[in-house]
Protein backbone atom coordinates (compact mmCIF):
# COMPACT_ATOMS: atom_id res chain seq x y z
CA UNK A 1 0.00 0.00 0.00
CA UNK A 2 1.30 3.46 -0.98
CA UNK A 3 1.91 5.48 2.18
CA UNK A 4 4.64 7.96 1.32
CA UNK A 5 3.05 10.12 -1.38
CA UNK A 6 3.45 13.87 -1.45
CA UNK A 7 1.68 16.38 -3.64
CA UNK A 8 2.32 20.14 -3.67
CA UNK A 9 0.22 22.41 -1.44
CA UNK A 10 -1.27 24.07 -4.49
CA UNK A 11 -3.25 26.68 -2.56
CA UNK A 12 -0.17 28.28 -0.99
CA UNK A 13 1.62 28.20 -4.36
CA UNK A 14 -1.37 30.02 -5.84
CA UNK A 15 -1.03 32.98 -3.44
CA UNK A 16 1.07 35.10 -5.86
CA UNK A 17 -1.53 34.44 -8.56
CA UNK A 18 -4.33 35.48 -6.17
CA UNK A 19 -2.59 38.79 -5.39
CA UNK A 20 -1.82 39.49 -9.06
CA UNK A 21 -5.40 38.69 -10.14
CA UNK A 22 -6.85 41.01 -7.45
CA UNK A 23 -4.59 43.83 -8.63
CA UNK A 24 -5.67 43.24 -12.23
CA UNK A 25 -9.37 43.26 -11.22
CA UNK A 26 -8.88 46.49 -9.22
CA UNK A 27 -7.18 48.20 -12.15
CA UNK A 28 -9.83 46.89 -14.56
CA UNK A 29 -12.65 48.32 -12.44
CA UNK A 30 -10.78 51.62 -12.03
CA UNK A 31 -10.15 51.96 -15.78
CA UNK A 32 -13.53 50.75 -17.03
CA UNK A 33 -15.66 52.18 -14.25
CA UNK A 34 -17.67 48.94 -14.18
CA UNK A 35 -17.22 45.23 -13.52
CA UNK A 36 -17.54 45.28 -9.74
CA UNK A 37 -16.91 47.24 -6.57
CA UNK A 38 -14.18 47.32 -3.93
CA UNK A 39 -14.16 48.89 -0.47
CA UNK A 40 -11.02 49.04 1.62
CA UNK A 41 -12.17 47.60 4.95
CA UNK A 42 -14.32 44.96 3.31
CA UNK A 43 -11.40 43.80 1.16
CA UNK A 44 -8.95 43.82 4.08
CA UNK A 45 -11.36 41.73 6.17
CA UNK A 46 -11.69 39.24 3.33
CA UNK A 47 -7.92 39.01 2.89
CA UNK A 48 -7.36 38.53 6.63
CA UNK A 49 -9.99 35.79 6.63
CA UNK A 50 -8.06 34.12 3.79
CA UNK A 51 -4.77 34.35 5.68
CA UNK A 52 -6.49 32.98 8.80
CA UNK A 53 -7.86 30.08 6.78
CA UNK A 54 -4.33 29.13 5.72
CA UNK A 55 -3.15 29.51 9.33
CA UNK A 56 -5.97 27.34 10.66
CA UNK A 57 -5.06 24.73 8.05
CA UNK A 58 -1.49 24.72 9.33
CA UNK A 59 -2.63 24.49 12.97
CA UNK A 60 -5.60 22.11 12.63
CA UNK A 61 -4.97 20.35 9.31
CA UNK A 62 -3.49 17.41 11.18
CA UNK A 63 -6.98 16.49 12.48
CA UNK A 64 -8.45 15.80 9.04
CA UNK A 65 -5.20 14.38 7.66
CA UNK A 66 -4.83 12.06 10.67
CA UNK A 67 -8.43 10.89 10.21
CA UNK A 68 -7.79 10.22 6.51
CA UNK A 69 -4.59 8.29 7.26
CA UNK A 70 -6.50 6.07 9.70
CA UNK A 71 -9.02 5.31 6.95
CA UNK A 72 -6.16 4.72 4.51
CA UNK A 73 -4.66 2.19 6.89
CA UNK A 74 -8.03 0.42 7.10
CA UNK A 75 -8.90 0.18 3.41
CA UNK A 76 -7.58 -2.73 1.36
CA UNK A 77 -7.96 -0.67 -1.84
CA UNK A 78 -5.22 1.40 -3.50
CA UNK A 79 -5.92 2.99 -6.87
CA UNK A 80 -2.39 4.33 -7.22
CA UNK A 81 -1.36 7.72 -8.59
CA UNK A 82 -1.91 7.53 -12.34
CA UNK A 83 -3.34 10.57 -14.13
CA UNK A 84 -6.78 9.02 -14.64
CA UNK A 85 -7.01 8.28 -10.92
CA UNK A 86 -6.25 11.93 -10.15
CA UNK A 87 -8.79 13.07 -12.79
CA UNK A 88 -11.47 10.73 -11.41
CA UNK A 89 -10.68 11.84 -7.87
CA UNK A 90 -11.06 15.50 -8.94
CA UNK A 91 -14.55 14.83 -10.33
CA UNK A 92 -15.68 12.75 -7.34
CA UNK A 93 -14.20 15.26 -4.89
CA UNK A 94 -16.21 17.96 -6.64
CA UNK A 95 -19.34 15.87 -6.02
CA UNK A 96 -18.20 15.68 -2.40
CA UNK A 97 -17.79 19.49 -2.40
CA UNK A 98 -21.34 19.95 -3.72
CA UNK A 99 -22.82 18.03 -0.79
CA UNK A 100 -20.58 19.57 1.86
CA UNK A 101 -21.49 22.99 0.48
CA UNK A 102 -25.21 22.12 0.44
CA UNK A 103 -24.97 20.90 4.04
CA UNK A 104 -23.14 24.16 4.75
CA UNK A 105 -26.28 26.09 3.84
CA UNK A 106 -28.85 23.71 5.29
CA UNK A 107 -27.35 22.64 8.62
CA UNK A 108 -26.69 25.51 11.02
CA UNK A 109 -23.68 23.78 12.61
CA UNK A 110 -21.96 23.72 9.22
CA UNK A 111 -23.34 27.15 8.23
CA UNK A 112 -21.60 28.56 11.33
CA UNK A 113 -18.32 27.81 9.58
CA UNK A 114 -19.37 28.75 6.05
CA UNK A 115 -21.36 31.91 6.82
CA UNK A 116 -18.27 34.13 6.83
CA UNK A 117 -17.73 33.42 3.12
CA UNK A 118 -21.11 35.06 2.47
CA UNK A 119 -20.69 37.93 4.93
CA UNK A 120 -19.37 40.50 2.45
CA UNK A 121 -21.81 42.78 0.67
CA UNK A 122 -19.29 42.91 -2.17
CA UNK A 123 -18.54 40.31 -4.80
CA UNK A 124 -14.99 40.50 -6.05
CA UNK A 125 -11.86 38.35 -6.03
CA UNK A 126 -11.14 39.16 -2.38
CA UNK A 127 -14.54 37.64 -1.51
CA UNK A 128 -13.20 34.32 -2.80
CA UNK A 129 -10.52 34.44 -0.11
CA UNK A 130 -13.01 35.19 2.71
CA UNK A 131 -12.75 31.60 3.93
CA UNK A 132 -13.58 29.84 7.17
CA UNK A 133 -11.29 29.43 10.17
CA UNK A 134 -13.47 26.79 11.78
CA UNK A 135 -14.03 24.16 9.09
CA UNK A 136 -12.43 21.44 11.21
CA UNK A 137 -15.18 21.78 13.83
CA UNK A 138 -17.95 20.98 11.34
CA UNK A 139 -16.60 17.40 11.00
CA UNK A 140 -17.37 17.58 7.27
CA UNK A 141 -14.13 15.69 6.62
CA UNK A 142 -16.34 12.63 7.16
CA UNK A 143 -17.92 13.25 3.74
CA UNK A 144 -14.50 12.55 2.19
CA UNK A 145 -14.33 9.12 3.85
CA UNK A 146 -15.77 7.19 0.87
CA UNK A 147 -13.04 8.53 -1.41
CA UNK A 148 -10.28 7.30 0.89
CA UNK A 149 -12.01 3.96 1.46
CA UNK A 150 -12.38 3.53 -2.31
CA UNK A 151 -8.60 3.68 -2.63
CA UNK A 152 -7.79 7.33 -3.38
CA UNK A 153 -4.73 8.27 -1.32
CA UNK A 154 -5.37 11.14 1.16
CA UNK A 155 -2.62 13.20 -0.49
CA UNK A 156 -4.43 12.94 -3.85
CA UNK A 157 -7.78 13.79 -2.27
CA UNK A 158 -6.32 16.90 -0.58
CA UNK A 159 -4.49 17.86 -3.79
CA UNK A 160 -7.78 17.70 -5.72
CA UNK A 161 -9.51 19.70 -2.96
CA UNK A 162 -6.84 22.40 -3.36
CA UNK A 163 -7.33 22.50 -7.14
CA UNK A 164 -11.09 22.79 -6.55
CA UNK A 165 -10.57 25.79 -4.28
CA UNK A 166 -8.24 27.46 -6.79
CA UNK A 167 -10.79 26.95 -9.59
CA UNK A 168 -13.42 28.70 -7.51
CA UNK A 169 -11.24 31.80 -7.06
CA UNK A 170 -11.80 33.30 -10.51
CA UNK A 171 -15.60 32.90 -10.44
CA UNK A 172 -15.89 35.49 -7.65
CA UNK A 173 -16.07 38.45 -9.98
CA UNK A 174 -18.54 40.80 -11.62
CA UNK A 175 -15.97 41.70 -14.27
CA UNK A 176 -16.96 38.66 -16.34
CA UNK A 177 -20.53 38.48 -17.63
CA UNK A 178 -21.34 35.12 -19.15
CA UNK A 179 -18.95 32.54 -20.59
CA UNK A 180 -19.66 30.66 -23.87
CA UNK A 181 -22.89 28.67 -23.71
CA UNK A 182 -21.19 25.23 -23.68
CA UNK A 183 -19.01 26.34 -20.76
CA UNK A 184 -21.97 27.75 -18.79
CA UNK A 185 -23.78 24.43 -19.34
CA UNK A 186 -21.10 22.29 -17.70
CA UNK A 187 -18.85 24.43 -15.54
CA UNK A 188 -19.42 26.68 -12.56
CA UNK A 189 -18.96 30.25 -13.76
CA UNK A 190 -19.01 33.81 -12.38
CA UNK A 191 -22.68 34.08 -13.44
CA UNK A 192 -23.73 30.85 -11.68
CA UNK A 193 -21.79 31.72 -8.55
CA UNK A 194 -23.11 35.29 -8.36
CA UNK A 195 -26.51 33.66 -7.95
CA UNK A 196 -25.15 31.57 -5.09
CA UNK A 197 -23.98 34.72 -3.27
CA UNK A 198 -27.27 36.56 -3.81
CA UNK A 199 -29.47 37.30 -0.79
CA UNK A 200 -32.48 37.86 -3.05
CA UNK A 201 -35.30 35.47 -2.11
CA UNK A 202 -35.06 33.99 -5.60
CA UNK A 203 -31.39 33.12 -5.27
CA UNK A 204 -31.31 31.67 -1.73
CA UNK A 205 -30.05 28.07 -1.47
CA UNK A 206 -29.04 27.75 -5.11
CA UNK A 207 -25.96 26.79 -7.14
CA UNK A 208 -23.84 24.92 -4.59
CA UNK A 209 -21.39 23.70 -7.24
CA UNK A 210 -17.65 23.99 -6.90
CA UNK A 211 -16.31 23.24 -10.37
CA UNK A 212 -19.09 21.46 -12.31
CA UNK A 213 -22.53 23.13 -12.32
CA UNK A 214 -23.99 19.81 -13.52
CA UNK A 215 -24.38 18.70 -9.88
CA UNK A 216 -26.92 21.49 -9.26
CA UNK A 217 -28.78 20.57 -12.43
CA UNK A 218 -28.74 16.91 -11.37
CA UNK A 219 -29.94 17.52 -7.81
CA UNK A 220 -32.46 20.30 -8.54
CA UNK A 221 -30.70 23.30 -7.00
CA UNK A 222 -29.75 25.15 -10.18
CA UNK A 223 -31.02 28.71 -10.66
CA UNK A 224 -29.80 30.83 -13.61
CA UNK A 225 -28.76 34.46 -13.15
CA UNK A 226 -31.61 36.57 -14.51
CA UNK A 227 -30.89 39.70 -16.50
CA UNK A 228 -33.76 41.49 -14.77
CA UNK A 229 -32.73 40.61 -11.22
CA UNK A 230 -29.18 41.47 -10.23
CA UNK A 231 -27.91 39.55 -7.20
CA UNK A 232 -27.81 41.56 -3.99
CA UNK A 233 -24.78 40.21 -2.15
CA UNK A 234 -24.39 39.48 1.54
CA UNK A 235 -26.37 37.86 4.33
CA UNK A 236 -30.10 38.03 4.96
CA UNK A 237 -29.08 40.01 8.08
CA UNK A 238 -25.83 41.74 7.24
CA UNK A 239 -23.05 42.09 9.78
CA UNK A 240 -22.37 45.42 11.49
CA UNK A 241 -18.67 44.81 11.96
CA UNK A 242 -15.50 44.27 9.93
CA UNK A 243 -13.72 42.64 12.87
CA UNK A 244 -12.36 39.32 11.49
CA UNK A 245 -12.74 37.59 14.88
CA UNK A 246 -16.45 38.45 14.95
CA UNK A 247 -16.82 37.50 11.27
CA UNK A 248 -15.23 34.11 11.98
CA UNK A 249 -17.11 33.21 15.14
CA UNK A 250 -20.43 35.11 15.17
CA UNK A 251 -22.65 32.21 14.13
CA UNK A 252 -20.99 29.85 16.63
CA UNK A 253 -21.75 32.44 19.33
CA UNK A 254 -25.32 32.64 18.02
CA UNK A 255 -25.75 28.85 18.22
CA UNK A 256 -24.36 28.82 21.75
CA UNK A 257 -26.73 31.58 22.91
CA UNK A 258 -29.75 29.98 21.25
CA UNK A 259 -29.03 26.44 22.43
CA UNK A 260 -28.33 27.43 26.03
CA UNK A 261 -31.28 29.79 26.55
CA UNK A 262 -33.54 28.83 29.44
CA UNK A 263 -37.01 27.39 29.04
CA UNK A 264 -36.65 25.30 25.89
CA UNK A 265 -36.57 21.54 25.42
CA UNK A 266 -33.49 19.46 24.66
CA UNK A 267 -34.93 18.80 21.22
CA UNK A 268 -35.08 22.57 20.64
CA UNK A 269 -31.45 22.88 21.75
CA UNK A 270 -30.42 20.20 19.27
CA UNK A 271 -32.51 21.79 16.52
CA UNK A 272 -30.74 25.13 17.02
CA UNK A 273 -27.57 23.23 16.01
CA UNK A 274 -28.77 21.07 13.16
CA UNK A 275 -31.83 22.72 11.58
CA UNK A 276 -31.42 25.15 8.66
CA UNK A 277 -30.25 28.71 9.43
CA UNK A 278 -33.19 30.86 10.53
CA UNK A 279 -34.98 28.05 12.37
CA UNK A 280 -36.27 29.01 15.81
CA UNK A 281 -38.29 27.10 18.40
CA UNK A 282 -41.02 29.77 18.46
CA UNK A 283 -41.09 30.58 14.75
CA UNK A 284 -39.86 34.12 15.39
CA UNK A 285 -37.22 33.92 12.65
CA UNK A 286 -37.34 33.05 8.99
CA UNK A 287 -35.65 30.18 7.17
CA UNK A 288 -34.99 30.55 3.45
CA UNK A 289 -38.25 28.67 2.72
CA UNK A 290 -40.19 31.18 4.80
CA UNK A 291 -38.40 34.12 3.13
CA UNK A 292 -39.36 32.75 -0.30
CA UNK A 293 -42.95 32.12 0.86
CA UNK A 294 -43.30 35.70 2.13
CA UNK A 295 -41.77 37.08 -1.06
CA UNK A 296 -44.23 35.14 -3.21
CA UNK A 297 -47.12 36.34 -1.06
CA UNK A 298 -46.19 39.90 -2.09
CA UNK A 299 -45.15 38.95 -5.64
CA UNK A 300 -47.49 36.10 -6.69
CA UNK A 301 -46.68 36.65 -10.38
CA UNK A 302 -43.14 35.35 -9.72
CA UNK A 303 -44.44 31.91 -8.67
CA UNK A 304 -43.01 29.22 -10.94
CA UNK A 305 -40.13 31.38 -12.17
CA UNK A 306 -36.49 30.26 -11.52
CA UNK A 307 -35.74 29.96 -7.81
CA UNK A 308 -39.42 29.72 -6.78
CA UNK B 1 5.58 27.14 -0.27
CA UNK B 2 8.04 27.78 2.57
CA UNK B 3 6.54 29.80 5.42
CA UNK B 4 9.41 32.32 5.34
CA UNK B 5 8.32 33.22 1.79
CA UNK B 6 4.55 32.83 2.21
CA UNK B 7 4.20 34.95 5.34
CA UNK B 8 5.88 38.15 4.03
CA UNK B 9 4.05 37.75 0.72
CA UNK B 10 0.68 37.58 2.50
CA UNK B 11 1.48 40.52 4.81
CA UNK B 12 2.80 42.76 2.02
CA UNK B 13 -0.04 41.66 -0.25
CA UNK B 14 -2.72 42.65 2.27
CA UNK B 15 -1.05 45.95 3.19
CA UNK B 16 -0.34 46.80 -0.45
CA UNK B 17 -3.91 46.12 -1.58
CA UNK B 18 -5.32 48.11 1.39
CA UNK B 19 -3.13 51.13 0.59
CA UNK B 20 -3.98 50.92 -3.11
CA UNK B 21 -7.75 50.77 -2.48
CA UNK B 22 -7.59 53.63 0.02
CA UNK B 23 -5.67 55.91 -2.33
CA UNK B 24 -8.07 55.07 -5.14
CA UNK B 25 -10.77 56.66 -2.96
CA UNK B 26 -12.59 53.42 -2.18
CA UNK B 27 -12.79 53.96 1.59
CA UNK B 28 -15.69 56.41 1.55
CA UNK B 29 -18.69 55.47 3.70
CA UNK B 30 -22.08 54.88 2.10
CA UNK B 31 -24.35 57.87 1.61
CA UNK B 32 -28.13 57.74 1.89
CA UNK B 33 -29.37 60.07 -0.86
CA UNK B 34 -32.71 60.79 0.83
CA UNK B 35 -35.28 59.37 3.24
CA UNK B 36 -36.45 56.96 0.59
CA UNK B 37 -32.94 55.50 0.32
CA UNK B 38 -32.80 55.17 4.11
CA UNK B 39 -36.19 53.43 4.10
CA UNK B 40 -34.98 51.04 1.39
CA UNK B 41 -31.78 50.30 3.34
CA UNK B 42 -33.86 49.51 6.45
CA UNK B 43 -36.24 47.25 4.51
CA UNK B 44 -33.28 45.30 3.11
CA UNK B 45 -32.56 44.15 6.66
CA UNK B 46 -36.12 44.11 8.05
CA UNK B 47 -38.50 43.58 5.11
CA UNK B 48 -41.45 42.84 7.45
CA UNK B 49 -41.07 46.05 9.47
CA UNK B 50 -41.87 49.12 7.33
CA UNK B 51 -40.67 52.41 8.83
CA UNK B 52 -43.27 54.79 10.32
CA UNK B 53 -40.74 57.60 10.54
CA UNK B 54 -37.29 58.18 9.03
CA UNK B 55 -34.90 60.83 10.35
CA UNK B 56 -31.91 61.28 8.07
CA UNK B 57 -28.67 62.62 9.53
CA UNK B 58 -27.48 65.95 8.13
CA UNK B 59 -24.47 64.32 6.50
CA UNK B 60 -26.71 61.60 4.97
CA UNK B 61 -24.58 58.80 6.43
CA UNK B 62 -27.11 57.46 8.95
CA UNK B 63 -30.82 57.37 9.64
CA UNK B 64 -33.00 56.87 12.65
CA UNK B 65 -35.96 54.60 11.99
CA UNK B 66 -39.23 54.12 13.85
CA UNK B 67 -41.36 51.04 13.24
CA UNK B 68 -44.28 49.39 15.00
CA UNK B 69 -41.70 47.25 16.81
CA UNK B 70 -39.46 50.07 18.05
CA UNK B 71 -36.51 52.27 17.14
CA UNK B 72 -33.66 51.35 14.87
CA UNK B 73 -30.74 52.83 13.03
CA UNK B 74 -29.27 52.50 9.55
CA UNK B 75 -25.57 53.19 9.26
CA UNK B 76 -22.74 52.65 6.76
CA UNK B 77 -20.82 49.40 6.59
CA UNK B 78 -18.12 50.65 4.28
CA UNK B 79 -19.70 51.40 0.91
CA UNK B 80 -22.90 49.63 1.96
CA UNK B 81 -25.25 49.85 4.92
CA UNK B 82 -26.74 47.68 7.59
CA UNK B 83 -29.41 48.24 10.24
CA UNK B 84 -30.31 47.17 13.75
CA UNK B 85 -33.03 47.75 16.30
CA UNK B 86 -31.86 49.68 19.35
CA UNK B 87 -33.22 47.18 21.88
CA UNK B 88 -31.18 47.42 25.12
CA UNK B 89 -28.82 49.92 23.48
CA UNK B 90 -26.48 52.04 25.58
CA UNK B 91 -26.09 55.47 23.98
CA UNK B 92 -23.11 57.70 24.77
CA UNK B 93 -22.15 61.16 23.49
CA UNK B 94 -18.76 61.37 21.75
CA UNK B 95 -16.86 64.33 20.32
CA UNK B 96 -18.08 63.39 16.84
CA UNK B 97 -21.64 62.40 17.64
CA UNK B 98 -22.98 59.28 19.32
CA UNK B 99 -21.69 55.87 20.21
CA UNK B 100 -24.28 53.08 20.44
CA UNK B 101 -23.37 49.86 22.26
CA UNK B 102 -25.62 46.94 21.43
CA UNK B 103 -25.86 43.49 23.04
CA UNK B 104 -25.28 42.02 19.57
CA UNK B 105 -22.08 40.12 18.71
CA UNK B 106 -22.52 40.99 15.01
CA UNK B 107 -22.90 44.74 15.64
CA UNK B 108 -21.50 45.53 19.06
CA UNK B 109 -20.67 49.19 18.53
CA UNK B 110 -22.02 51.84 16.17
CA UNK B 111 -20.28 55.20 15.85
CA UNK B 112 -22.53 57.88 14.37
CA UNK B 113 -21.04 61.13 13.16
CA UNK B 114 -23.65 63.81 13.92
CA UNK B 115 -23.91 67.59 14.22
CA UNK B 116 -24.07 68.93 17.76
CA UNK B 117 -27.80 69.60 17.60
CA UNK B 118 -28.43 66.14 16.14
CA UNK B 119 -26.29 64.49 18.80
CA UNK B 120 -28.37 66.33 21.41
CA UNK B 121 -31.68 65.44 19.78
CA UNK B 122 -31.24 61.83 18.61
CA UNK B 123 -31.05 60.15 22.04
CA UNK B 124 -34.49 61.62 22.81
CA UNK B 125 -35.84 60.50 19.45
CA UNK B 126 -34.47 57.02 20.15
CA UNK B 127 -36.58 56.85 23.27
CA UNK B 128 -39.86 58.35 22.01
CA UNK B 129 -42.06 56.99 19.26
CA UNK B 130 -43.31 59.09 16.35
Amino acid sequence: MTDQITFPDVVSWAVPFFIAAILIEVLWIAMKGKGGRYETRDAVTSLIMGAGNVASGILLGFVAFGFFMVLWALTPLDLGTSWWVIALCFVLDDLRYYWVHRFGHRIRWVWASHVNHHSSQHYNLTTALRQTWTGTFTFMMIIRSPLILLGFHPAIVLFCGGLNLIYQFWIHTEAIGKMPRWFEAVMNTPSHHRVHHGRNARYLDANYAGVFIVWDKLFGTYVPELEEEKPDYGLVHNLGTFNPIRVAFHEWIGIFKDATQPGITWRDRLNYCIMPPGWSHDGSRDTSEEIKRKYLAHNPEKRGSPGF
Amino acid sequence: MPLNVLLPMVVFGIVGIAVLLHYMGWSKPATLADESAARKAWLEEFPDDPPKRVVLSHDHHAALIDTEKGHGVVWPMGADTTARYLTDAKITRTTKGLRIDLPDYTAPRIHLTLDTDEANQWPDLMEHSA
